[in-house]
């Protein structure tokens, strides 16, 4: 059984200017053990799908609408608040974008570290303090025990997260959902935050949700990748599947846009046209189509299913043999996911029903 | 911290010296004659040249506030036009009445004021919300001797509930012994008059602190629902802690802060209050004093008046920012 | 391909910077309160203004016969000690704070905002000094400052609208000296620079609405309070020296003395100051919701 099972998720956000359509009926599993990439632009809804798990939405704006999240057999929508709290941070755990602004200022890393342990366990104050000073050094923090009566502006940005990190860890919860946790850390550090990431949920069989908008991020750290795109996910596979054969257009205009080192030729760089869509509108048909290179006259008006690349394949939705899905009415072939556009004879992707050309014109000539 | 401390100090020095200067030119700098505008029409020529004699004001400028200044260090702060007498010694003798006062209602301003502005916050753009901004709203836009009269009028007059004017009952016979009408009374071991001060002590301290409340609620209100938008309440959320804890350890703790700042600013602003809230409830403090100056022209004592309000407030302000600084790691430990 | 690509965003800037603007007043208008306040302000012009004309009777010249009586269908509000009618009275004592009000804060904008403008721009020393001066006027608490400028004046309109506007002044001169320095290094400012903007079309598209903003939001709430301090002033004792002038504040003292037989007295001067003040305050905190372009609920 799955330890996280997420089926049809809808999120909305009701606003004095309209509503937001967030999340439009995700679906995905996540075995135990096992670590989840979710990419996409800001935006999609990646991180939206995460709150909405951990029922941290914004009140009271932010509403699940739809769907179901199950955690461990737990209706994680229905339950109850109180069950919810108990959750976070035992079972469940989320480490945050910018390490500088999720920690409070005002108190140390001790007293923020120790009040996370004894919410959830019967402990003394030093039983948990000798607990924090161990997570300290488990993260690399060197003279751990001195840190502990800093203040979080004392650290640095790297060293921040690792602090949250082993916040995050301290009660050994079974999934970890880290949000972009290394943009807004320098490169080098970068790197160094991810290799510990990797090796600590291996080591204690943490699952893992990374959420990014960096495919390089999520190349050496995952086993499987759903990539999002205006609230939907769009294709899904394993890692490997993903980067060789990358099936979506919206995947294949991902890869094109990062320039690569190691390309023999040197291939142009291939922007995506267009811009993210407006996400006030109720989505009619598929969400890329304005900027797909690959559209058809079907793509403006039905939004295409996920479904098997291969219709004939048993489906598996999680573990290393995932099934690769997509949603696309038209998918590029190996070929043309290669070259980054379409290369069939006198292909020309379908007008909009009522063309306003202005909207597609513009970039065109910018690239001329 | 330190460093802080010694900076901030080193900035209040100027400060102080402009005002020193504000203020001698505020006597000897009247428009005119000086000593004629103090002594007014029917002053005699003798008394004029003694005036003259006494501020210097046929020597240069520069020497008379030399003077000044030398005066105001020996704590000479002139004499009362009215009576003769000391100018620093009435003043304190009326001091304590005025402290009493301005710290009723600054206890009155912040015991209501946070709450209100939590409640406020907890139930934003629903109607305790509403209600409160009402409050507010009428706090800054009532003006403090219209609300004292209108209290006066309701609680005093028609219901009786409350005295008057006036501190105390004055057949009750207290002693000034500090001056402290509260302290006085325990003092003088009479239960009975300490409740008479009390009564007499709640009408003026609400319309005094009426305007601090509205601002001490504002801002409060502001800064709980800055705090909560915050990074790190989610952060407390997404660890299980339960909501009281994130509201008292990380919402309050960071919205403390600016909270902090504006509670001192509104001294200043009790202060000045007090000279208007003194003039409706007829209370003998300094204020009533400064009006009753201005109406006989005795500039020494404006002029002492405003120099010692004046470092109260500078004061207040100081320590305000020494205590921000102590509140804000990111200062204390930078 | 470089001068097709200026001209649109410079042209688009006019249009957006002409946006700020009417944005504004739209987000305004649907902001009731702010609506309600702009109402109240309108009365509160309307009377002053139109006082001369509307006002039944004579604001100076009063029956004695008549004094004192309570409000009836003759005279709306009853009369004063002098047997004035007290709405007339009330309709002139609007002109007063209205010219006292506006006269004030326009001085203190003017004041405060050349030694703001100049503090902003020079920085530096030129910026400290100019600090360390407000800081002086700022450490006497509000309404002291007005009577000590009263009590060395004398009392008078003039003086009582300069004495208003050296209060204000340092706040004017604090506010927009904050804004000037903080967009001097603004990431937009510089991306002006560097596209070569000359440096008047700098402070005129890109600078000025945004330093004048919070300036127009202290202003009005400062419209709120300068009425209020005239009225203080008055309620002291230092209003206005001709005895017959209508002040509101004066007017209010006067009433104390009749507290039991004339409670009306206290009342129409009293709800006046307070409506203006609220409807003032009110547009103020409107204007500052509408014209943050960050809107924050």
């Amino acid at each position: 059984m799955p330890l996280l099972a997420v089926r049809d998720l809808v999120v909305r956000f009701r606003t004095h200017e309209g509503t937001i359509h967030a999340v439009n009926g995700v679906s995905f599993d996540l075995e135990p053990g096992e670590t989840l990439g979710l990419v996409g632009e800001s935006g999609c809804g990646k991180s939206v799908t995460n709150l909405a798990i951990m029922r941290l939405l914004p009140k009271p704006a932010g509403r699940i609408e739809g769907g179901s999240v199950l955690f461990d057999g737990l209706d994680l929508v229905h339950l109850p608040e109180s069950d919810m709290r108990e959750l976070r941070g035992r079972d469940v755990a989320m480490i945050f974008q910018d390490p500088m602004t999720s920690l409070n200022p005002v108190l140390t890393v001790e007293e923020q570290m120790v009040e996370t342990i004894r919410a959830h366990r019967q402990t003394t104050r030093e039983e948990a303090r000798r607990r924090a000073i161990e997570l300290l050094e488990m993260v690399g923090i060197p003279k751990a025990e001195g840190r502990l009566r800093n203040y979080p502006h004392q650290f640095s940005g790297g060293m921040r997260q690792r602090v949250m990190i082993a916040m995050a860890l301290a009660l050994e919860p079974k999934l970890m959902i880290a949000d972009e946790p290394t943009t807004a850390l320098d490169v080098t550090i970068q790197a160094q935050v991810l290799e510990l990431l990797r090796r600590l949920t291996t080591e204690s069989g943490t699952a893992m949700i990374l959420i990014t908008h960096d495919l390089g991020v999520v190349a050496g750290m995952t086993q499987r990748i759903n990539v999002m795109y205006a609230g939907f996910i769009v294709e899904t596979a394993t890692t490997e599947k993903l980067f060789g054969e990358p099936s979506h257009p919206y995947t294949v205009g991902l890869l094109h846009s990062i320039p690569r080192l190691d390309e023999v030729r040197p291939g142009e760089l291939v922007p995506i046209e267009g811009t993210p869509p407006d996400q006030r509108r109720t989505p009619v048909g598929c969400p890329f189509a304005p900027r797909c290179a690959w559209r058809l006259e079907v793509c403006w008006r039905e939004m295409p299913p996920l479904v098997p690349l291969d219709p004939n394949e048993r489906l598996r939705t999680s573990g290393p043999d995932a099934t690769h899905q997509i949603a696309c009415h038209n998918r590029p072939t190996p070929e043309e996911a290669d070259a980054g556009r379409p290369l069939r004879e006198g292909f020309v992707p379908a007008p909009p029903p009522d063309a306003v050309v202005e909207d597609l014109a513009p970039t065109e000539e910018v690239l001329a | 911290m330190a460093r802080y401390i010694v900076r901030r100090l080193l900035m209040a020095i100027p400060v102080l010296f402009g005002l020193s200067v504000v203020l001698f030119a505020f006597v000897h700098l009247l428009p005119g004659d000086p000593a004629r505008s103090i002594l007014g029409q029917h002053a005699t020529a003798a008394s004029l040249a003694r005036l003259r004699e006494s501020l210097g004001l046929d020597r240069p400028l520069h020497e008379q506030y030399f003077l000044y200044l030398g005066d105001l260090f020996q704590g000479d702060l002139g004499s009362s036009l009215v009576n003769g007498r000391p100018v620093l010694q009435e003043f304190m003798l009326r001091f304590p009445a005025t402290i009493e006062l301005t710290l009723v209602a600054l206890l009155f301003a912040v015991g209501l004021g946070i709450p209100l502005g939590r409640l406020a916050a907890r139930y934003a753009q629903r109607w305790p919300d509403g209600l409160v901004t009402i409050i507010s709203l009428l706090g800054i836009s009532i003006p403090i001797f219209v609300l004292g009269l209108t209290l006066q009028f309701f609680f005093s007059v028609q219901l009786g509930w409350t005295p008057v004017s006036g501190r105390i009952d004055p057949r009750l016979g207290i002693d000034s012994v500090t001056n402290f009408m509260l302290i006085d009374t325990l003092i003088a071991g009479e239960p009975r008059a300490f409740v008479d001060a009390v009564l007499h002590l709640i009408l003026p301290g609400i319309a005094l602190g009426s305007i601090p409340l509205a601002i001490i609620t504002r801002i409060t209100r502001a800064a709980v629902l800055d705090v909560a938008n915050e990074d790190y309440v989610r952060t407390a959320r997404a660890k299980g802690l339960t909501e009281r804890r994130v509201d008292n350890r990380h919402i309050m703790r960071n919205a403390w802060l600016p909270v902090t700042t504006v509670v001192g600013l509104q001294v200043g602003g009790l202060l000045a209050g007090a000279v208007i809230t003194e003039s409706v409830f007829a209370w003998n403090g300094v204020g009533r004093w400064v009006v009753d100056a201005i109406r006989n022209r005795d500039y020494f004592v404006i002029q002492s008046s405003i120099l010692i309000f004046a470092l109260v407030f500078l004061t207040v302000n100081l320590i305000v920012d020494i205590l921000y600084a102590y509140l804000n790691p990111r200062i204390r430990y930078s | 391909m470089g001068a097709t690509v200026a001209a649109p965003t410079v042209a688009a800037q006019d249009r957006a910077s002409r946006g700020l603007w009417h944005d504004a007043a739209r987000r305004l208008l649907r902001n009731r309160p702010a609506l309600l306040g702009l109402g109240l302000v309108s009365l509160f012009v309307a009377a002053a203004v139109l006082a001369p004309v509307i006002a039944p009777y004579d604001p100076i010249e009063g029956a004695l016969v008549d004094r004192l009586k309570p409000p009836s269908s003759e005279h709306w509000m009853g009369t004063d000690l002098q047997g004035r009618d007290e709405f007339t009275r009330i309709l002139y004592g609007a002109q007063v704070s209205l010219q006292v009000g506006v006269v004030s804060v326009f001085l203190a904008l003017v004041m405060g905002g050349t030694l703001g403008a100049i503090a902003g721009a020079a920085g530096g020393k030129v910026d400290a000094t100019l600090m360390r001066v407000t800081d002086v006027l700022l450490s006497i608490p509000g309404i002291l400052l007005a009577i000590g400028i009263v009590a060395w004046l004398g009392r008078g309109l003039p003086q009582i609208m300069l004495a208003v506007a050296v209060t204000n002044a340092p706040i004017f001169a604090r506010i927009l000296r904050g804004s000037l320095l903080s967009l001097r290094t603004a990431d937009y400012v510089v991306a002006a620079r560097s596209i070569g903007a000359p440096a008047s079309r700098i402070l005129l598209r890109h600078m000025l609405p945004n330093a004048l903003t919070p300036l127009i939001v202290a202003a009005t709430l400062a419209l709120a309070t300068a009425i209020i301090d005239v009225a203080g002033l008055g309620f002291l004792g230092l209003g206005p020296p001709d005895p017959r002038t209508a002040e509101w504040g004066t007017m209010l003292t006067d009433s104390t003395k009749f507290l039991r037989q004339a409670p009306h007295l206290l009342f129409f001067p009293g709800i006046m100051i307070v409506l203006t003040a609220i409807g003032f305050n009110l547009l103020g905190d409107g204007l500052r919701e509408s014209l943050d372009p960050r809107l924050k609920r």
